[in-house]
């Protein structure tokens, strides 16, 4: 059986090698970037089940990376993370079909639940 | 004022020429009846040749008589008008024919010589007064003529002056204007002090009050904003010390949590790597703190005369490595025989590492780096310019560049650093300003006051 995809996309690298570490162990195949733009390059040439990305980044910000990835696959699943937690952004996050939305600090075990469900509801 | 004398003394100049008109006009009155007279006489004179009547000659004698009594009364007139030569010459012509006359009478013999006498002096006193008369008309006609000519330049004169005076009055409107308007524009640049005293007491005196008091009143308002700005940057630090506390708080965490929950798993070398890394976030998280501690109380500034190129020299030691790594070329432009000025010195020199810290990161591919000093433009003031040939910043930036926690560098900075700088510039009574061409590079000017302390 195939392995799911996992893109990550995090400024902060720790994010992304932490997040990775965790998920390769449950048999995700991961991937990590730093910004949007390889990001949605690579997105472009491979579909990926689930996209982590940070809301706010420099260039490609997570909502243009949301917009992407509804585009190029509608079945793909979103999960927002951000530093910068307060209510608007979250509201603006989650009516653009978010499947979930992570305030930092990121509590990876609850993250990995989250994949699981979005993985399990398609 | 000129054009109120030119009118006066034009009306004074017409009273003077019309006075003279009437003298003439009277004796020209008086004239013309003395003619009429010495005609008659002359027709009497000729009636008496022809029929040899001795009453013509009473006749005339009368005339004579008549003739000479209206001189009698004329005679202040005919002087005024004529002068008093011609009223003796006009009075001896006609005593000479008055003399010819009683001649005549006396001897009426009638011979050749007392006749052509008798005509020659009747025609010499008709000819004098004819003469006397006509000039004096001439003269008349051309007190006139002169007089409308007087008229005329006046009018075209005081349409000029007109004019003039009144360009005159609207370009020292315009120049007080001008003025005010340029002492205007310095309050409009921040400079709230007050504007020239007002040495006029006419409208733009008043004007020049108005703008004073305006001016004093903005100056507590601006105080004000400035209050207002520094809580609106409170509430900017509050959010941006939060999102930088939380990036390497979060990574602190997911390293927990990752060797808590691998621990077994891990090797050595993981878990010593784990550990580094926490210790470098704890480590961002500490430089984050001494930041904001450094923009949130500015140490009181410890200031001491000081001569800027030398702390620029001593600041370029402390930057000479990252230079020379970075594949920069330095260039000083430092102006001899500037004035000492009063600064904190390491604050400054913290701002111009801060400048040039910058200037290094924003020229990756090495590049340019220019520090130089010269008189302010204020004239009590000197500049300190740091220019990189560096990427730039987008304009769009360059109005948050001095904001807490603004920052283009990404992981970089925490974008406190000219935040920081701008404070311990504003502490020293200074200004720091800004240029930057996105590709071309990027121009800090500090402008520090000479007498500050």
């Amino acid at each position: 059986m195939d392995r799911y995809r996992v893109m990550i996309i995090d400024d902060e690298k720790i994010v992304g090698d932490m997040a990775k570490m965790s998920l390769e162990r449950e048999g995700y195949l991961v991937e990590t970037f730093l910004n949007g733009e390889p990001a949605l390059a690579r997105l472009k040439e491979e579909r990926f089940d689930v996209v982590v990305t940070d809301l706010k980044m420099k260039g490609v910000d997570g909502m243009e990376v949301l917009r992407t990835v509804k585009e190029l696959y509608p079945d793909t699943k979103v999960i927002m993370i951000t530093a910068f937690a307060n209510l608007d952004t979250a509201i603006e996050a989650l009516r653009g079909d978010v499947h979930d939305f992570f305030p930092k600090p990121v509590k990876i075990r609850e993250l990995k639940v989250s994949i699981e469900r979005a993985l399990g509801s398609r | 004022m000129f054009n109120f004398a030119l009118i006066l003394l034009t009306g004074l100049f017409a009273i003077q020429n019309l006075n003279a008109v009437l003298t003439k006009l009277r004796f020209i009155e008086i004239a013309d009846d003395l003619n009429a007279n010495f005609l008659e006489m002359r027709i009497s004179e000729k009636n008496y040749f022809l029929y040899g009547n001795a009453g013509t000659l009473l006749e005339i004698k009368d005339k004579i008589k008549t003739a000479e009594s209206s001189i009698e009364n004329a005679k202040n007139d005919i002087v005024r008008a004529v002068g008093a030569g011609s009223l003796s010459r006009l009075r001896s012509y006609l005593k000479d024919y008055s003399e010819m006359v009683d001649m005549v009478i006396e001897f009426p013999s009638r011979d050749m010589r007392t006749e052509a006498m008798l005509r020659t002096a009747g025609k010499t006193l008709r000819e004098f007064s004819e003469t006397t008369t006509r000039l004096e008309r001439e003269r008349m006609n051309t007190i006139i003529a002169r007089s409308k000519e007087v008229m005329r330049y006046a009018f075209w004169g005081v349409l000029v002056m007109a004019i003039l005076v009144s360009h005159f009055i609207s370009q020292k409107i315009l120049s007080s204007l001008r003025s005010i308007e340029k002492m205007t524009t310095t309050i409009s640049q921040g400079d709230f002090r007050k504007i020239e005293e007002s040495r006029s007491k006419d409208e733009f005196g008043s004007l020049i009050n108005a703008i004073n008091v305006m001016s004093e009143e903005l100056s507590h308002r601006e105080e004000e904003i400035i209050q207002s700005r520094k809580l609106a940057s409170l509430g900017i630090l509050t959010a941006g010390v939060a999102h930088e506390l939380t990036n390497p708080l979060n990574n602190i965490s997911m390293m927990a949590q990752n060797f808590t929950e691998y621990y077994d798993s891990l090797g050595r070398e993981d878990r010593i790597g784990l550990m580094t890394k926490v210790e470098r976030e704890t480590e961002r998280i500490q430089e984050i703190v001494k930041d904001l501690l450094d923009f949130s109380k500015p140490k009181e500034a410890n200031l001491q005369e000081a001569d800027i190129n030398s702390v620029i020299a001593r600041t370029m030691k402390l930057v000479q490595n990252m230079l020379d790594i970075s594949n920069i070329t330095t260039k000083l432009g430092l102006d001899e025989g500037l004035p000492g000025i009063y600064l904190d010195e390491h604050q400054i020199q913290q701002v111009l590492v801060n400048l040039i810290t910058n200037a290094v990161q924003a020229m990756s591919l090495g590049g340019m780096l220019f520090i130089g000093t010269r008189p302010g433009r204020r004239g009590d003031s000197i500049e300190i310019t740091v220019k990189d040939s560096g990427r730039g910043i987008p304009p769009e930036f360059l109005p948050h560049i001095f904001d807490p926690f603004f920052s283009t560098k990404g992981d970089g900075g925490t974008g406190l650093g000219l935040s920081v700088s701008y404070g311990i510039i504003k502490n020293h009574r200074g200004d720091i300003r800004v240029e930057s061409k996105p590709g071309v590079g990027t121009t800090f000017t500090i402008e520090l006051p000479v007498n500050n302390n």
